[in-house]
């Protein structure tokens, strides 16, 4: 192809957008809100993950040892601990060191402790943190059939109930993500059967004067390019603005609970850069396989 | 130049559009295709331009065989002809010159010999001074000859014409149809359908009646009158 004919063509694509304005508005209106709507829910989901990540880390499973266990013997149990691959942090809990923390714990609890430093009948533990709380139960069992090991306490319900709630959380997403899809594919394809609707018959004189079905393509993926851009553009910031209007309302609630949220919002410049590949992949991606798909319908004459 | 041998045309929906049509016609002819509706006059328009396949049988255009013309190589042999619709079918929201141009621009003409060759052919068309009107501001005759422009400014050696002058004023189908004869006798072939015997009569070329999917017949010298 002629290098002015290419230029051409570029110059056609965008003075169509022009002319078809209104159907251009219709199509980044619809694309826009798809996109919102999508990106809000991803967000939405993401952010409950998050919390609910935060929420199992802060769970301990604690590890009572056998009394009287000789060093070496603990050496051996913390060196069976760390092949357990769902353990990701572990701490030693010496008797002595126990007791000294349940005296800084309360008063009563001082008194009731004080002289029995000499003999302590408090135990060594490790307390440990697990990746996956949906392992939980098996990783508890593994600890429980330690040489060593006299009792494990682990936060199962705690456990259980997260796994479900981060279940349920990310399957809704998706659920609402695939369905959101599917509804701005039906829609976007629409506007843009109408914009080709609108030209089958410059498409019909194409044809005719003899050009070849690439060049009359090309316009009109120039066209879904645009459209499906900037409609990523609009979205993206559009969704930066809204998110982080969000945000500084919840960091401006004086509730504590409220600022224990704001705490474990994902901020925006975290997830900005791959947001804005999504949506500039999706766009472009709609805007140009709709428009192929519609005008292929055209091109049988 | 143009031959149909023994062609068949069988729509989907079962109707016989043609049957075995056969017709010749040499290089520089002047053709009217006359008939009543429903006789085959578009099926034979649309297979001389490879819109549709025939059922069966040969055609040649222009030295293609429109049978085994492959689906890619069809727009290359368009722009072997030139295209003249009764709807004009001008794009509205282009001014004359660039409904002109268009044609050109589609099919990869540089825009040096764009520049040359469309003032050119307004000039041939007599519409020089319209270059910059919208087609909506033109009368019916007018916007038949920027059709006939677009059709001739890539120099094909065939024209066809499916009824032109049919939603023109008869003084201006007149105009119509003698400035097609003058380009005729610069050696281009026109094949035109009508259904104006007024005109057919006015002019002295070959006319092909056509009914029920067959030529009924075809005077080289001119007039028809078969009842």
């Amino acid at each position: 192809m002629r290098g002015s004919s290419f230029g051409y063509l570029l110059r056609e694509g965008a003075k169509n957008i022009y002319a078809n304005r209104l159907m251009s508005f219709a199509s980044i209106g619809t694309l826009v809100a798809c996109m919102l709507l999508i990106g809000g829910s991803l967000l939405f989901s993401m952010n409950i993950n998050r919390a609910v990540g935060y929420v199992e880390q802060q769970n301990e499973v604690e590890v009572e040892l056998d009394d009287g266990l000789s060093d070496e013997q603990i050496k051996e149990v913390d060196k069976e601990i760390t092949l357990i691959d769902n353990v990701y942090e572990r701490k030693f809990v010496s008797k002595d060191a126990l007791m000294e923390e349940l005296k800084a714990q309360s008063d009563d609890l001082a008194a009731l402790l004080d002289g029995l430093e000499e003999d302590n009948p408090l135990y060594d533990s490790y307390r440990l943190k697990v990746k996956d709380l949906s392992r939980l139960s098996s990783t508890v069992m593994k600890l429980e059939s330690l040489e060593g090991v006299s009792a494990v306490r682990a936060p199962d319900m705690v456990g259980e109930i997260m796994t479900n709630v981060k279940r349920a959380v990310s399957s809704a997403g998706y659920f609402i993500v695939a369905i959101l899809l599917v509804v701005s594919l039906v829609i976007m394809g629409n506007t843009i059967k109408v914009t080709v609707f609108n030209r089958r018959k410059e498409i019909n004189i194409m044809k005719y004067v003899g050009a070849t079905d690439a060049f009359i393509r090309l316009p009109f993926f120039v066209e879904g390019f645009l459209l499906g851009l900037v409609s990523a553009l609009i979205s993206f910031g559009l969704l930066w603005v809204g998110y982080n209007y969000i945000l500084d309302v919840i960091a401006q609630n004086p509730s504590t609970w409220m600022t224990q949220v704001y705490s474990n919002i994902i901020p925006f410049d975290e997830i900005a850069a791959q947001m804005l590949a999504w949506f500039l992949g999706g766009g472009v991606f709609i805007g140009v396989f709709g428009s192929m798909f519609f005008v292929n319908k055209y091109l049988k004459v | 130049m143009i031959e149909f041998v023994n062609v068949s045309k069988v729509y989907k929906t079962g109707t016989h559009a043609l049957n075995h049509f056969n017709v010749s016609i040499d290089r520089g002819e002047f053709v009217f295709v006359v008939g009543p509706s429903g006789a085959g006059k578009s099926t034979f328009i649309k297979l001389l331009m490879r819109e549709e396949k025939p059922t069966s049988g040969e055609i040649y255009v222009n030295g293609q065989n429109l049978v085994k013309l492959r689906r890619r190589k069809v727009p290359y042999f368009r722009r072997t002809l030139g295209v003249v619709f009764q709807d004009f079918r001008l794009i509205p929201n282009m001014n004359v010159y660039d409904n002109i141009a268009f044609a050109l621009r589609v099919t990869n003409v540089p825009s040096k010999d764009i520049r040359s060759r469309v003032p050119y052919i307004l000039g041939l068309v007599g519409l020089s001074g319209k270059a910059k009107s919208l087609p909506e501001h033109l009368s019916g005759g007018e916007q038949q000859r920027v059709a006939l422009a677009r059709a001739l400014v890539n120099n094909p050696s065939l024209i066809i014409a499916d009824e032109p002058t049919g939603n023109i004023d008869p003084e201006l189908s007149f105009e119509i149809v003698d400035l097609l004869s003058e380009i005729n006798k610069c050696g281009t072939t026109v094949v035109m359908v009508t259904h104006a015997h007024n005109l057919v009569a006015e002019f002295n070329h070959r006319v092909i009646a056509i009914d029920e999917g067959t030529v009924i017949s075809d005077n080289k010298n001119g007039g028809y009158y078969v009842e």
